[in-house]
């Protein structure tokens, strides 16, 4: 009984959560996230610009990680906490990562239960590559 | 004597660490030895370009001098894993007693990935028409987290040429960093430096 209420009020709030992969490492990513691989971070003194960046934006969820950022410098990847609020424009968030010095090359967002990846094109812009991925829960 | 003393002094302090840092960051950097005082701040005021100034103490002779440091980051290659930069250097600056002006140019190429790096810096100065090179080559047994310490070995080789002959130098240098500071000791014996940086 108890299980069942647990998991009806999960699915009353609409919690969602997904799997994607970069540099072959599986990544969880919980609604109102951001994961993207980031290109030529190899320090974590060159990280901490990152951090700097989005800690001055006004998107960030900063109750999720370490301010609402997480870095793992192994993987290349850094995940972000969206304010639910927020009206989340991608390329905003690619600009900070260019402001501190690096290249996104893929970004997932999972927002309103919807999972939407992103990927460079030859020019370097960022273009939405699939959409809606939540049904199967995948990249 | 001074000018080889204050060239070793721009060499040892300038090779330390990335010139230009993310947009808006700011930079406090300080270098000691038992012959200098040496302390920087600078500001990215984009990804590709610092500006600072910079103050320097004899700590025998109590001369002091103001500089201004322009950095600018021609050419980056993100990729996976690494990364690799080309950066031209410049710096203008005065002797607070007697108003000598010095300057220097210089271009700056590295590569570097979680455990190897290498490094080129090529200067020219001009008060003692003075060519320096800096090579770097370094190795962090270890790869470590963003929230860890991360430690290098670096062998550090200069050659400069002036007067129409070339002196040389080997330093062994140790660098450990975590998260946005920097700590570097560096001595081969007759020479040796320290220096602490932060980015914020």
């Amino acid at each position: 009984m108890k299980k069942a209420i647990i998991l009806f009020l999960l699915l009353s709030f609409g919690l969602s959560q997904s799997k994607v992969s970069i540099q072959d490492k599986e990544i969880e990513i919980n609604e109102n996230e951001a994961v993207m691989e980031v290109l030529g971070m190899v320090c974590s003194m060159c990280a901490f610009g990152i951090g700097e960046g989005f800690s001055k934006t006004d998107f960030i969820d900063k109750s999720k990680f370490s301010d609402g950022v997480s870095v793992d410098i192994d993987a290349q990847y850094v995940q972000l906490g969206l304010l639910e609020s927020a009206n989340i424009n991608p390329e905003k968030i690619v600009q900070v990562i260019q402001d501190a010095g690096y290249d996104v090359s893929l970004l997932f967002i999972l927002q309103n239960d919807k999972l939407t990846k992103f990927g460079t094109d030859k020019l370097g812009i960022l273009q939405p590559i699939a959409f809606n991925l939540t049904s199967d829960r995948s990249n | 004597m001074f000018r080889i003393f204050f060239t070793l002094i721009i060499i040892f302090s300038s090779v330390s660490a990335h010139p230009v840092i993310f947009k808006n960051g700011k930079v406090f950097w300080i270098t000691q030895n038992p012959s200098f005082n040496d302390i920087r701040f600078g500001v990215s005021k984009t990804s590709n370009w610092l500006i600072g100034g910079r103050i320097l103490q004899d700590r025998k002779t109590d001369e002091t001098f103001a500089l201004m440091n322009n950095n600018y980051l021609v050419k980056r290659w993100n990729n996976k894993n690494s990364q690799a930069n080309i950066y031209l250097l410049s710096s203008v600056g005065l002797n607070t007693e007697n108003s000598e002006s010095i300057a220097s140019t210089g271009i700056h190429g590295d590569w570097e990935n979680r455990q190897f790096m290498v490094m080129e810096m090529l200067e020219y100065y001009s008060y003692n028409n003075a060519w320096v090179s800096n090579t770097r080559v370094a190795y962090s047994p270890f790869k470590v987290d963003y929230s860890k310490t991360s430690a290098w070995f670096i062998a550090h080789y200069r050659v400069e040429y002036h007067n129409d002959s070339y002196s040389y130098m080997f330093l062994p240098v140790i660098r450990l960093f975590k998260k946005n500071y920097l700590f570097e000791l560096g001595s081969n014996g007759k020479n040796s430096f320290l220096s602490f940086m932060t980015h914020f």
